[in-house]
């Protein structure tokens, strides 16, 4: 039950998974940075070209970058259909009006049911949804029959198209460096490096070191704590608390049942650790060696001058 | 026919897709009363993931569980309410502190009634027989849990599931951690139930000791398949405890030694303290 | 040559909470001690009082003639380490290697002194191949190994064991005991506290508490003799010993006694 992929991090070669966590932390950050400062859609495509052909080399696989935006596709769809609406700028690319009428209502009814029913049996859920959507803009359009009892008019501007996809795109871009970057960085890795690059804060009082032990403790919890979680459900299914089903009255019950036992476990390890851990000599604030250490080497060096280009071109760019 | 497994293997999917067979092939049956059996087996044997089976927790991979009339097999089928299949089979685990969490023992025991739509005065009533059946009295119900020893932690989390007055009940080495005294104490409770209700009781332990002073019937688990079941004395007569990582119970090894360096002809299968010590005099009477 | 040495410590959590009273105990170096009590003895109470994690109201302990309080409990925590009850508890590092080494970066010990050090001591608790495994693939009696290899790096010369078998099934008990005796071969002092009188009797002596106070402090082929001080602070004794207290036959007695002493 327990593994080695906590978070979205999957162990391989390549690349990216030689690079030092901190080269990659501020390498996305400078490259979100320079893609909010493009301004029009061909600079955009540009940069999903780059960022295409960044995965490529890293040979990072596709498939698994588009798993990890199935998370946010509902909000990439609201997105889009937003700005399709409300943005009034530019050519009028179709003007339709929508038809409410007694037809066109049992109509969408039947497109949702059967919407509900295909994605019961069938796989590709994503489709199915923007199939529904195509489908009920079909109807409201076309079914106009008897009289309507409301209707309204769905202007679609060039505007609005371009704006949508433009933001959207961002929105992919962005995704994807984040993906690659818990896709090929381990978590403690990633607590060395962003440790690493607060250090600095010490001067203002804000412990770095101290902060970045809280992290990987916390890390290193996770599977002991899902574990328990099961556990602790196990012994109160024995009793009668199904989790599955119930009122909400119930059901908060049974949440208490399983958060209650959580936390005191946790106040109990939490004593036990701090023994521990004063008995091995921890004092907090006091300098420690480590034995995992960061090290740039020459792939960082080229990485960060790519970065620094493509941050200058955006600057560039926009200034001009 | 209170439960039988038929053929029952349980395989756990790992992270790396290697499956892993925790049980194997187990088939035996638990009459719903008079029984009082020990579950042994060595650490990973398959013990939990069997007696997890027993209340529907976890669904066989291959083979069936029948379990008071219903029949469990890997698929949920809808017709069967596996929720009161765990009024009708108690399971108790191991540690308490995965199960208490009311700010008091009263409204602690009164939980697992409640979950399954008992009257408020009616689940009271209940708890202050649970606790009085597992040895408390009265003063406890307004104690904090939390505030227990840890032998009494463990009788509350029994009396939990007594609660539910389920036919058969499972505990999960509920002797383990405490001391002698509290072992005891428990076990004679156990064997008290059994005597005034009837009810099945079966136990998993490591204690041989236990296992031969108070059971009638072993079953022995190793590397997930069942390796013995029948009797503690025919357990002990054979070799399969040697093949299995299992001690022999203090008695028995006790007097084994004194057999074998003072070279008598003692009879080393004996239960107590007291049995031993009657079988030693006997035997050195005439020396 | 006395290696800890408690006078007169008295410890109290509260007013109406007593952890320990009056207790004066002298260990020499090489010795084996099991500390013995029902619970709430205090056995663990002074278990955390002889690394400093506690600090008693009265009297004073020295490790290795050295007075331990607050300026010295730094120094004095590389000769004296403890392995506790729960052995996921105590498990810090996110790997086995990282676990080892907290205690010497904590010291501010060299890298590549580091790495030597963990591949020596992982090797010397059997844990070589496990240097890369996280906590949650290992065993309970993996763990408790990997913190005896932690403290070992330390350079530690007494091991103080707090229940350290007793989340364990009864196969690796046996395992780690054994281990433990191999490291008391070595010349390291060992404390164990047990309630269990079986593990107890591998100890060269038996230090039994009971409510907080020292009952008695004796060899342990002298303490098994005596049933009656067992039973007075409720711990049972095991069958070997309880058939020798109650068996006629002399012979039958001694054999019990040897045979409890070299289980």
């Amino acid at each position: 039950m327990n593994s080695i992929i906590i978070g979205q991090y999957i162990p391989g070669k390549g690349f990216f998974y030689k690079l030092d966590p901190r080269t990659k932390i501020v390498a996305v950050l400078f490259l979100m940075i320079a893609v909010f400062m493009l301004e029009n859609i061909a600079q955009l495509f540009m940069a999903l070209g780059i960022a295409l052909f960044i995965l490529l080399l890293g040979r990072i696989s596709i498939i698994k970058v588009i798993k990890g935006l199935k998370a946010i596709f509902v909000l990439l769809i609201f997105t889009f259909v937003f700005q399709v609406a409300l943005n009034t700028e530019g050519k009028i690319l179709s003007q339709a009006n929508m038809h409410f009428n007694l037809y066109s209502v049992i109509g969408v009814v039947l497109a949702f049911i059967i919407w509900r029913l295909l994605v019961r049996v069938g796989k590709f859920k994503i489709l199915m949804f923007i199939a529904f959507i195509l489908g009920v803009y079909i109807i409201l359009r076309y079914v106009n029959f008897g009289t309507d009892f409301y209707s309204f008019s769905l202007t679609i501007y060039e505007k609005g198209i371009e704006m949508s996809v433009f933001v959207v795109v961002r929105i992919l871009i962005i995704i994807t460096f984040t993906t690659v970057l818990t896709l090929t960085t381990k978590p403690t890795d990633l607590t060395h490096g962003i440790e690493s690059l607060l250090r600095p804060l010490k001067k203002i009082g804000f412990n770095s070191e101290d902060f970045a032990l809280i992290i990987s403790l916390s890390l290193r919890y996770i599977p002991t704590i899902f574990d328990e979680a099961q556990k602790i459900m196990a012994a109160q299914a024995s009793r009668g608390a199904d989790f599955s089903e119930g009122k909400l009255k119930d059901k908060l019950k049974q949440i208490i049942s399983l958060l209650v036992p959580m936390f005191i476990i946790a106040f109990m390890r939490s004593e036990e650790l701090a023994d521990a851990m004063e008995s091995r000599n921890f004092v907090p604030g006091q300098p420690r060696t480590r034995i995992n250490v960061l090290k740039f080497s020459m792939i960082d060096v080229y990485s960060g001058i790519f970065t620094l280009l493509c941050l200058a071109g955006a600057i560039v760019n926009k200034v001009i | 026919m209170g439960i039988r497994f038929n053929q029952v293997t349980h395989e756990y999917a790992s992270y790396s897709k290697v499956t892993y067979k925790a049980i194997h092939n187990i088939s035996l049956s638990i009459l719903e009363h008079d029984e009082f059996i020990a579950l042994v087996g060595h650490t990973g044997s398959g013990k939990s993931t069997l007696a997890k089976h027993m209340n529907a927790l976890i669904f066989p991979t291959s083979g069936t569980v029948e379990i008071f009339n219903n029949i469990i097999t890997k698929k949920r089928d809808k017709k069967i309410k596996y929720n009161s299949i765990r009024k009708s089979v108690g399971l108790v685990f191991q540690f308490p502190e995965y199960q208490l969490f009311e700010d008091t023992v009263e409204k602690d025991i009164m939980f697992g009634p409640l979950n399954f739509k008992v009257s408020i005065e009616e689940a009271k009533k209940v708890a202050l027989e649970s606790l009085e059946l597992v040895g408390l009295d009265e003063s406890y119900l307004n104690r904090n849990p939390f505030n227990l020893s840890g032998g009494e932690k463990k009788r509350v989390s029994i009396a939990g599931i007594l609660a539910l007055d389920p036919e058969i009940l499972v505990l999960d080495e509920p002797t383990s951690g405490l001391d002698p005294e509290g072992k005891n104490i428990l076990m004679r409770l156990f064997k008290d139930i059994h005597k005034k209700t009837n009810k099945t009781i079966i136990i998993i332990t490591h204690d041989m000791d236990l296992v031969y002073q108070y059971f009638n019937r072993v079953l022995v688990l190793k590397d997930g398949e069942l390796s013995f079941d029948g009797s503690p004395e025919r357990l002990f007569k054979s070799d399969i405890l040697d093949k299995n990582h299992l001690d022999f119970p203090n008695t028995i090894k006790t007097l084994k030694h004194i057999k074998e360096t003072m070279n008598l002809d003692i009879n080393i299968y004996q239960k107590t303290v007291e049995d031993v010590i009657k079988e030693l005099n006997r035997v050195t009477k005439n020396e | 040559m006395s290696i800890i040495s408690v006078r007169d410590v008295s410890f109290f959590y509260n007013e109406k909470k007593l952890g320990l009273k009056n207790i004066n105990i002298e260990i020499n170096k090489g010795e084996w001690i099991a500390i013995l009590g029902h619970n709430g003895s205090g056995k663990s109470t002074l278990a955390k009082t002889l690394v400093g994690l506690l600090e008693p109201q009265k009297g004073e302990i020295l490790i290795d003639q050295v007075l331990l309080n607050d300026e010295t409990a730094y120094e004095l925590r590389k000769k004296i380490g403890i392995v506790f009850q729960n052995p996921d508890n105590q498990f810090v590092g996110v790997t086995v290697r990282d676990d080892i080494a907290f205690g010497m970066e904590n010291l501010c010990v060299p890298r590549e002194e580091m790495l030597q050090k963990i591949e020596f001591y992982a090797k010397k608790v059997g844990m070589s191949k496990f240097l890369d495994k996280q906590p949650s693939n290992l065993s309970g009696g993996q763990k408790q190994r990997v913190a005896i290899a932690g403290i070992l790096a330390m350079h530690s010369d007494i091991l103080i064991f707090d229940e350290a078998t007793s989340m364990l099934d009864p196969y690796t008990r046996n395992d780690l005991i054994n281990y433990i005796k191999t490291l008391n071969k070595e010349g390291l002092t060992i404390i164990m506290i047990t309630h269990d009188v079986n593990e107890a009797l591998l100890a060269d002596k038996m230090l039994i508490l009971n409510k907080g106070e020292l009952y008695a402090f004796e060899e342990t082929a002298e303490i098994l003799k005596k049933p009656e001080v067992f039973h007075e602070c409720h711990l049972e004794l095991p069958v070997a010993l309880e058939v020798a207290s109650l068996v006629k036959n002399i012979e039958v007695k001694e054999k019990l006694w040897e045979y409890a002493l070299t289980k």
